[in-house]
């Protein structure tokens, strides 16, 4: 166990960015490094990454594994994570952070078993106490929380929920060593390939999964058109639109927007939500977001069990002035 | 309380879903539209809960009393109308007749429709002169030939215009040797799309979605394939379908009212009053306390009467003590039930009184229950006869 | 083609009451549902399925966990296999993971394995890839349908940030579905229910399945978890009855005030 050392961030990129959530584990790992007095170090797969390297020289890292080709340019379990252990295998890290997202939920546990080493999934805080990594997630619907540990193997892998540690501000540049890791696969040996790729999300729609505010509707807006309300309030605050399953099945909405057990999960610093009741379904997708402010029509709605603030009344009536209230003090900000 | 078979937990498991998920949610519609959706009545054939009684050969399900009185039961859970719960009774209840005493040809001829939700399958004894007085019926019942010709009339019957409508019939009861009196009746199926039928429709107090009706019966000429059992005898079998029908309806008020109880509790668990919740008042949780343990012990007693008939079945029962034990069971059944729903939509308050709350259509729905398939008066009467016997308690 | 679903039984609510020293949940008397994302994956199986196929429903459990494989059976699973030793209990993911690749390795000669992409319960979603990288077989997560399997080899449609993804991937592999928001989970009719007890169940142990005990249960789990507990509570929120306007005015001072804004 002591020749693992080091903490390792893996960086996923989305649409030729590097996304967001990475830097939310760049800032993690730095904070855990100083305790451990390890490093912070990256590692990048995909075609044409190099790129990359200009940006993430800003953080403070110490390496940045580069896996560079053109076989990695889109996602595929078997090629990510054949390139992974290889490279893990050859380093030895300590511990390894990944982004709960779609990807890193495929690939974490793939390369965790394979490696015959633990994971603890979608975590919200981790810490390190005597030398073991202490990984804090939800259990049962978010009524719990859990701490747990990989007491015995190495590496300790773990994905994080996006949008709750603290991004890494850039500093001043420094010179993080690059290596490049050969990536020797034979595609003809391969077994999954990718036969096509269908966007239906509109670019212009902010994606929900790393908005820091969202504003949601639900049974309560009543029709595609009311939707426009929740979409003009989002507008003003720069938020994602977000929605309950009962919007979505209404055809309201995309399905890309709807927060909730069977749709994503949520942790804005800000969730307004407009018209929902608030089922346990609902709740598990959006609970731990930071502030919730709610609006319904009926007084007893289980939304007002949870939120931080209130209001009581036709969303139609308090949304528009709600706008123009924040519009205003946006604008003298 | 008696156990349950794995498979009864499945089966109570499957209509539990379908009960929650697909009626509930539209129940107080059925009212308004006075018809159960066919959407509904084809998800119930899907299930195999029409006429589920029935041998598994005619298309049936081949369920014992009990495991049809668990679907009962999550039905009246799930239907505050109790529209769906009659409708699923009378095929459960006649249907066990039909497959006990009908020839194979009306079997092989009507159990497919039931089962698919394509054909009626009801009771019509009950007459405008009388209902309770079975023999004091006037119907009458005529060989012809390889045929039987029918005249007289019913009325108070449930599915007529289902029947009238999709296809369909009643199992009914007739005077065939009228100088014999009770010997001479014979039980039948009666096609109510047959040439001479006329109905009549009523609008009555509750469980709105199945109607009620009436119809004359002017020279209906029926096949001979249609008798159930032998003739002449019928007076003796038709008490098994009703025995069937009382011991499902004490589940059903049992189920709803503990529904009921439960909407509720609910109610008084949030809802305020000076300060502090309902359910903190003492008249309020003594009679919740009350009423529950009536009613559990209603289910208890349902489910008994239920095991009593499949026991007999099985050649272990004894005749008079099923009589005794579904009497019992049905006694009070409605009676219980009311109280409990008439002190929920008391708590409730003006809601309570408004058409938007269930628990009113539930009260009107088991309020009817004390009146169908034999009085709460005839209960008493069997009891009485079974413990006094019959010299002490005639009739006559 | 033999496919194989695994599914798990998981409490109906996840409103459970614990024991703060066992750092577990109490499940006694709870009554308890088939994972839906594993119903999912079932009726995927049987939606693929032709004449002459196979589907078996394979579960980790104890008696209790009998009447969820029932239903598999009743949904349309030809064969329910339980995995009941007291070597079982305790398991991580990944023990749970190596128990269910030692009893498929045992049934052998499969050619998918279906599972649901998360439990509503633990819903960590580690099941499915660490099953498929012990079998080293290939896998597609977040799959919500499969398309079609043919010449050795099945097309599905995956989730994707962006929308879908069509994955074509050799036999066998790992498909662990998410149902799309259209999916209406089956209700078993009761002849099913009925015929199900004629189809062949069987109860696993240990030595059936010819298994490692120290790689299952606590011995073989990787991770440990040292606490479990409730949450803090979020406070009591602030809600106004007030007319719009007034009730307006009153949120943007108090979201002044904290700083929200």
């Amino acid at each position: 166990m002591a020749d693992y050392k080091d903490i390792w961030v893996f960086v996923e990129i989305k649409k030729a960015d590097i996304r967001g959530v990475t830097f939310e584990l760049i800032g993690k790992a730095k904070e855990l490094a100083k305790n451990t007095n390890e490093k912070v170090s990256v590692i990048i797969l995909g075609k044409d990454v190099s790129s990359f390297c200009e940006e993430l020289s800003y953080h403070d890292l110490d390496k940045i594994y580069l896996c560079e080709n053109e076989i990695l340019e889109d996602y595929l379990t078997e090629t990510y994570s054949l390139t992974l252990v290889e490279l893990i295998n050859k380093y030895l890290p300590n511990i390894i952070l990944f982004p709960a997202t779609k990807i890193g939920r495929d690939l974490a546990p793939r390369v965790a078993a394979t490696l015959e080493t633990g994971l603890t999934a979608d975590c919200i805080d981790l810490k390190v106490i005597d030398g073991n990594l202490v990984q804090t997630r939800f259990v049962y619907g978010g009524n719990y929380l859990v701490d747990i540990i990989c007491p015995t193997k190495r590496p300790q892998i773990t994905s994080v929920r996006p949008n709750v540690m603290e991004k890494s501000e850039s500093t001043e540049k420094n010179q993080p060593e690059i290596i490049e890791f050969p990536v020797k696969i034979d595609p003809n040996k391969l077994k999954t390939k990718i036969i096509d790729k269908i966007e239906t999300t509109v670019t212009e729609v902010k994606p929900i999964d790393e908005a820091d505010i969202i504003v949601s509707g639900g049974r309560g807006i009543g029709s595609k058109e009311n939707f426009k309300i929740i979409e003009e309030l989002a507008e003003v605050l720069n938020a994602a639109v977000g929605a309950s399953r009962a919007s979505v099945d209404a055809g309201w909405v995309s399905k890309s927007c709807q927060v909730g057990q069977s749709g994503t999960v949520v942790n804005p610093n800000i969730y307004i939500a407009c018209g929902i009741s608030g089922t346990t379904q609902h709740l598990v997708g959006m609970k731990s977001s930071k502030k919730i402010i709610a609006i319904n029509k009926d007084p007893n709605a289980p939304i007002f069990e949870v939120c931080d603030y209130g209001i009581v009344g036709d969303f139609k009536v308090i949304v528009p002035i709600l706008k123009e209230a924040l519009k205003k003090k946006l604008s003298q900000n | 309380m008696i156990e349950f078979t794995e498979e009864q937990e499945l089966i109570r498991e499957s209509v539990k879903e379908f009960a929650q998920k697909k009626i509930a949610p539209i129940a107080l519609d059925m009212e308004k539209h006075k018809e159960i959706p066919a959407d509904i009545i084809k998800g119930m054939a899907e299930l195999g809960i029409l006429a589920c009684t029935a041998d598994p050969a005619y298309g049936g399900s081949g369920l014992n009393a009990v495991t049809a009185g668990v679907v009962a039961e999550e039905l009246a859970k799930g239907d505050c109308t109790g529209s769906t719960c009659v409708f699923y009774l009378v095929q459960a209840a006649w249907g066990y007749l039909l497959n006990k005493y009908g020839t194979e040809e009306a079997k092989k001829e009507i159990f497919p429709k039931a089962t698919s939700g394509d054909w009626f399958l009801g009771i019509a004894t009950t007459e405008s002169g009388g209902g309770t007085d079975v023999v004091g019926g006037k119907t009458t019942i005529k060989k012809d030939g390889d045929s039987f010709i029918v005249n007289g009339e019913k009325m108070y019957i449930s599915g007529v215009r289902e029947a009238v409508t999709n296809g369909g019939g009643h199992i009914t009861i007739a005077h065939q040797s009228p100088e014999l009196g009770s010997r001479g009746m014979t039980v039948f199926y009666l096609p109510l799309t047959a040439e001479g039928i006329t109905p009549t429709y009523i609008d009555d107090l509750g469980r709105e979605g199945i109607s009620c009706g009436g119809f004359a019966i002017d020279n209906v000429k029926i096949p001979k394939h249609y008798i159930l059992g032998e003739e002449n005898k019928g007076f003796y079998i038709i008490h098994e379908g009703y025995e069937y029908a009382r011991a499902l309806i004490a589940v059903i008020c049992a189920a709803a009212g503990l529904k009921s109880l439960e909407n509720g509790m609910n109610y008084v668990k949030e809802r305020k009053v000076f300060g502090k919740p309902l359910a903190k008042f003492q008249e309020i949780n003594f009679r919740l306390a009350e009423h529950y343990t009536k009613l559990e012990m209603l289910k208890r007693l349902g489910y008994e009467a239920l095991r009593a008939i499949d026991l007999e079945q099985e050649g272990k029962g004894n005749r008079f003590e099923t009589s005794k034990i579904v009497a019992m069971s049905k006694m009070f059944a409605s009676d219980w039930a009311c109280e409990a729903i008439n002190d929920v939509i008391q708590w409730q308050g003006a809601f309570g009184y408004s058409r938007e709350c269930p628990d009113q259509a539930a009260w009107r729905a088991v309020r009817s229950f004390s009146l169908a398939e034999g009085t709460r008066e005839v209960m008493k009467m069997i009891v009485a006869r079974e413990l006094l016997g019959k010299e002490l308690t005639s009739y006559k | 083609m033999r496919y194989i679903v695994c599914v798990k039984q998981v409490p109906e609510s996840n409103d459970l009451k614990f024991d703060s020293d066992e750092n577990k949940v109490l499940k006694i008397g709870v009554s308890t549902i088939i994972n839906p994302f594993d119903q999912f994956a079932l009726e995927q199986a049987i939606k693929i399925k032709n004449e002459g196929d196979e589907i078996i429903a394979i579960s980790i459990g104890d008696a209790e966990t009998k009447s969820t494989l029932m239903r598999c059976l009743a949904l349309g699973a030809d064969k329910g296999i339980l995995l009941d030793d007291e070597d079982f209990k305790d398991s991580d993911t990944f023990a749970t993971s190596n128990i269910l690749a030692t009893a498929i390795t045992k049934i052998g000669n499969y050619s998918i394995i279906f599972c649901g992409n998360s439990s509503i319960d633990t819903g960590s979603s580690q099941v499915g890839p660490e099953l498929a990288a012990i079998l080293k077989i290939p896998q597609v997560t977040y799959v919500e349908s499969v398309e079609n399997v043919e010449n050795g080899k099945v097309k599905v449609k995956a989730q994707t940030d962006e929308g879908y993804r069509i994955i074509e991937s050799e036999l066998p592999l790992v498909i662990a579905g998410i149902p799309p928001s259209s999916f209406q989970p089956s209700i078993p009719p009761l002849p099913k229910i009925l015929a199900a007890r004629k189809k062949p169940f069987d109860i696993w142990k240990t030595e059936d399945i010819e298994g490692d005990p120290s790689k299952f249960g606590s011995n073989g789990s990787v991770i440990k978890i040292i606490k479990l507990y409730k949450p803090p509570k979020r406070e009591q929120g602030i809600v106004f009855t007030d007319e719009p306007n007034i009730a307006v005015e009153k949120l943007m001072e108090l979201l002044s005030k904290d700083k929200v804004i």
